[in-house]
């Protein structure tokens, strides 16, 4: 802050004359202005975000209990959950543990675990990476 | 509170709110950092540090900065 204003204790004396002169304004003159977080304004959106699982690239695949993406018919790995899982029931099943509706705990498990190996540039990062930042 | 050329940046970590504030913003915060004031008290301590413009009606100019930090939440009357 600009502070070159040499007064120490010298109150009620002649002014230094290197005082800074702060300008308060007129009325009109604004000099706040806050920037509110872009997700606060998207919070909306971040529960409506989906994330495909397995990606696009890998559909077919199915996914082990660990979330990674395997062959199909891999024994102990799941079908994939066939529809886009939507933000708001995946910042539940991560936050909360439980289960994605429509599917056992297992399974929820094996998805959630895919969703937190994502990493940028694959889809459905973005979502997720939004549903982490909103964590109260 | 990080001050940069001209401006400072003061981020409130529990809202995520970033407020970008011009003098005499910056400058009327710290002065009441000193402590609660009334806006004639706080002139005063302002009157203290800095220079100003003879020609500029003070305490309306100080009432609207202060209002305007109030709205932003940076300060509130007790």
């Amino acid at each position: 802050m600009a502070e070159d204003s040499e007064e120490t204790g010298e109150q009620g004396m002649a002014k230094p004359s290197r005082r800074h002169v702060l300008m308060m304004g007129g009325a009109a003159a604004s000099t706040v202005v806050t920037v509110r977080p872009a997700l606060a304004q998207t919070a909306g959106s971040i529960m409506a975000c989906e994330i495909p699982i397995p990606d696009p690239g890998r559909m077919g695949n199915y996914i082990a209990a660990d979330g990674s993406v395997v062959p199909p018919g891999t024994p102990g790995a799941f079908p994939p959950p066939g529809r886009n899982l939507v933000g708001e029931e995946v910042r539940d099943a991560l936050q909360g543990g439980g289960t994605i509706r429509g599917y056992g705990y297992e399974e929820s498990q094996a998805y959630t675990n895919y969703i937190r190996r994502l990493q940028s540039g694959m889809s459905g990062f973005t979502c997720y990476a939004s549903i982490q930042m909103s964590r109260g | 509170m990080i001050a940069l050329d001209g401006v400072a940046l003061i981020f409130h970590r529990p809202s995520g709110l970033t407020h970008i504030v011009a003098p005499p913003a910056p400058q009327i915060l710290e002065a009441l950092g000193e402590g609660d004031a009334d806006p004639a008290a706080l002139l005063d301590r302002l009157k203290r540090d800095y220079d100003f413009d003879d020609s500029e009606d003070l305490e309306a100019a100080l009432e609207a900065r202060l209002t305007e930090l109030e709205t932003s939440g940076l300060v509130w009357r007790a």
